[in-house]
């Protein structure tokens, strides 16, 4: 047990009182126990840092001065509640109330809301002592900053304020700008496949396949409104038959679209077969019973007279 | 302007601010306060009456050695105080205790003593002069009246509001600390450099184990407040019991000296510097050492498996080419994928 193993064992720290270094010294404080087997450093004292409550007291006793609070107008007290906090949820619990002094805007938050909890209380307890916070308009004195300096604060506060804005307007250019070219493109496509429905549906009236002329009037429909829904009426039917009829009979002219084709499908196709018509049964007279003048020509000298009336 | 007579009791310094217009404190029409005494209307008094007792006066000065923003802030504080006293900078080879005799000269019981070191580090010492208590700071994060993103103001020596954080009152150092800061800073009533007004306030928080100090402006009743400055941080050392030195009554213990700080980050990057040196030595020495030779691989007997041993063939000629023969009965690709294969 008294064979001191240096350096076999690591780590055995014990402090020591007295730095002596002497062999004999280091034997006797072993032989008490001081030391343990093992490798033995030397650490330094923890400070002993004076923390002298009851001088502290004393001192604060004597000291104090038992001035009324009017020469002194000072108050302790906690900030005001941060509302902004409260309205997004994260207060935090009135006991944790450890101000984070790395977030530089919670912590001048904080110091603001203590002053305004202090003026708060104060203002009315001034008030009551006759003492005035508000300073009246005609009242001129001299101010802890110079007017000059006033003027540069402003300056550089309207400075900023401009600066702002300008960017702000910037901003907006470019967004409008951005937007303004999404909208010219996108009146080009629309533009773009208006025409093509209308060519389509253009080509597929002269194909036959359709033989309603309603992509026409689709355009002119939306301005006009619902104002002339009879004449829109008058206008759908009426040039629409003869005009229906005459195309139908002689065409657009140009290229044929085939429809006139004598295929197996046309030439058993007997939908366009009046009998009537065919054997002539009660054409001739029924008409012309019915109502005069609706296939019978004038004679040559009432032609002439209407020629020469017209 | 300091040496002018004030009458005891009666009229107030009428000619002191030339732009000063007496009016009474209720912004009614301004009326001449030697006709108070006759009025019906109750005018209150103009600032002093000769009833000033509380007879504070603050000494504000430093060591030589201070930088541009160390002086600004001192006259900052000499401007929001209207008690205070100025004097000519302090030899660096005087003791600390001869500031006590500087104070009974100039007749101040408080004194706010600057000292810089190094040219960095600014201390700022607060005593009661001739035996209360003292407190040595570390002053951080100096901002003065100057600085434009300041945007209050005031008026010159109005009486402020102080306002303390509840942690002042629950630790004792701390509530010594709160007193003296109080009978210091607040201007006493009917002072005759003070205003009438009380518009501004100061604000001292502990946070971070240091108090800081911010000056507002009040704007509105309803406690709208605007910074006017100057702002500082201090960082308790210590509290002695005398002023400028007695018995230590408290240590704090969060506080490293500035120049501990420094060295502790040097050491660090020294130690920094130091290991990525001994990584890259480690480094080039395995590069460049000796490698072992391995004459066997120990590893070259698992793929060891028990079967016949062929014979070893060396071809010394290239072995011959196959004859491909093309197949006629094959349909062609375009009918084969026809089929569907």
């Amino acid at each position: 047990m008294e064979d001191l193993e240096e350096g076999d064992q690591l780590g055995m720290e014990s402090e020591e009182e007295d730095s002596e270094l002497s062999d004999g010294a280091l034997q006797e404080a072993f032989a008490k126990g001081l030391l343990k087997p093992g490798m033995n450093l030397l650490t330094p004292a923890p400070k002993k840092l004076v923390n002298n409550l009851d001088g502290l007291k004393q001192c604060l006793a004597d000291f104090r001065k038992d001035l009324p609070w009017v020469e002194r107008l000072d108050l302790t007290n906690m900030p005001v509640d941060d509302i902004v906090a409260k309205a997004e949820g994260k207060l935090p619990s009135p006991t944790s109330r450890e101000v984070n002094a790395e977030d530089d805007f919670q912590r001048e938050m904080f110091f603001y809301r203590q002053g305004q909890a202090t003026v708060l209380e104060a203002l009315p307890l001034l008030k009551q002592l006759g003492i005035a916070t508000k300073r009246p308009e005609d009242y001129f004195a001299e101010m802890a900053k110079s007017d000059q300096q006033m003027q540069k604060i402003r300056k550089k506060l309207i400075s900023k304020q401009t600066m702002m804005e300008k960017s702000e307007k910037a901003k907006k250019l470019r967004e409008q700008r951005k937007f303004g070219k999404k909208v010219q493109v996108e009146v080009i496509q629309k533009r773009q496949k208006e025409k093509k429905a209308m060519m389509s549906a253009v080509k597929r009236y002269q194909k036959g396949m359709t033989d309603k002329l309603d992509f026409l009037d689709g355009d002119q429909k939306k301005p006009k409104g619902s104002t002339e829904a009879s004449k829109k009426a008058v206008t759908k039917k009426g040039p629409n038959a003869k005009r229906k009829y005459k195309d139908q009979k002689f065409g657009f002219g140009g290229k044929k679209s085939g429809k006139k084709w004598n295929t197996k499908e046309s030439f058993n196709d007997v939908s366009g077969f009046r009998a009537k018509v065919a054997h002539g049964k009660g054409g001739k007279g029924g008409k012309q019973g019915k109502g005069g003048k609706q296939n019978k020509r004038p004679g040559k000298s009432v032609r002439r007279k209407m020629k020469g009336r017209s | 302007m300091s040496t002018l007579k004030r009458k005891r009791g009666g009229k107030g310094p009428g000619g002191k601010k030339a732009k000063k217009v007496k009016v009474t404190e209720n912004g009614g029409p301004p009326s001449k306060p030697e006709q108070g005494q006759t009025h019906e209307i109750s005018v209150p008094a103009p600032v002093s009456l000769g009833k000033w007792t509380n007879k504070e006066r603050v000494l504000i000065f430093s060591s030589r050695g201070i930088n541009f923003r160390t002086r600004h802030l001192m006259q900052d504080l000499r401007t929001m105080m209207p008690h205070a006293k100025a004097d000519t900078k302090m030899d660096r080879k005087d003791k600390l205790f001869v500031i006590n005799e500087v104070c009974e000269i100039k007749n101040c019981n408080k004194c706010l003593f600057f000292e810089a070191k190094k040219k960095q580090d600014l201390y700022m010492w607060i005593a009661n002069s001739p035996h209360g208590p003292s407190a040595k700071f570390l002053v951080q994060n100096i901002h003065t009246l100057a600085e434009l993103k300041m945007t209050g103001n005031c008026l010159k020596g109005s009486r402020p509001l102080l306002s303390f954080d509840p942690k002042f009152d629950k630790e004792p150092h701390y509530a010594l600390l709160k007193e003296l800061f109080t009978q210091t800073f607040s201007t006493p009533h009917y002072h005759p450099k003070s205003q009438p007004f009380v518009d501004h306030v100061y604000t001292f928080t502990i946070a971070d184990n240091r108090i800081w100090f911010r000056n507002y402006q009040i704007i509105e009743e309803d406690a709208s407040l605007v910074e006017i400055g100057p702002r500082f941080v201090l960082n308790l050392i210590k509290v002695f019991q005398g002023s400028f030195g007695g018995a230590t009554l408290y240590e704090n213990p969060q506080f490293t000296s500035p120049n501990m700080h420094r060295r502790q980050i040097r050491l660090a990057t020294a130690a920094r510097l130091r290991e990525k040196q001994m990584v890259r030595e480690l480094q080039k020495i395995k590069r460049t050492e000796a490698k072992e030779e391995v004459g066997k691989d120990i590893t070259a007997d698992v793929f060891v498996t028990p079967a016949d041993e062929k014979p070893v063939q060396i071809e010394t000629e290239p072995p011959e080419r196959k004859v491909v023969k093309k197949n006629k009965h094959k349909a062609f690709k375009r009918q084969r994928m026809q089929r569907g294969r």
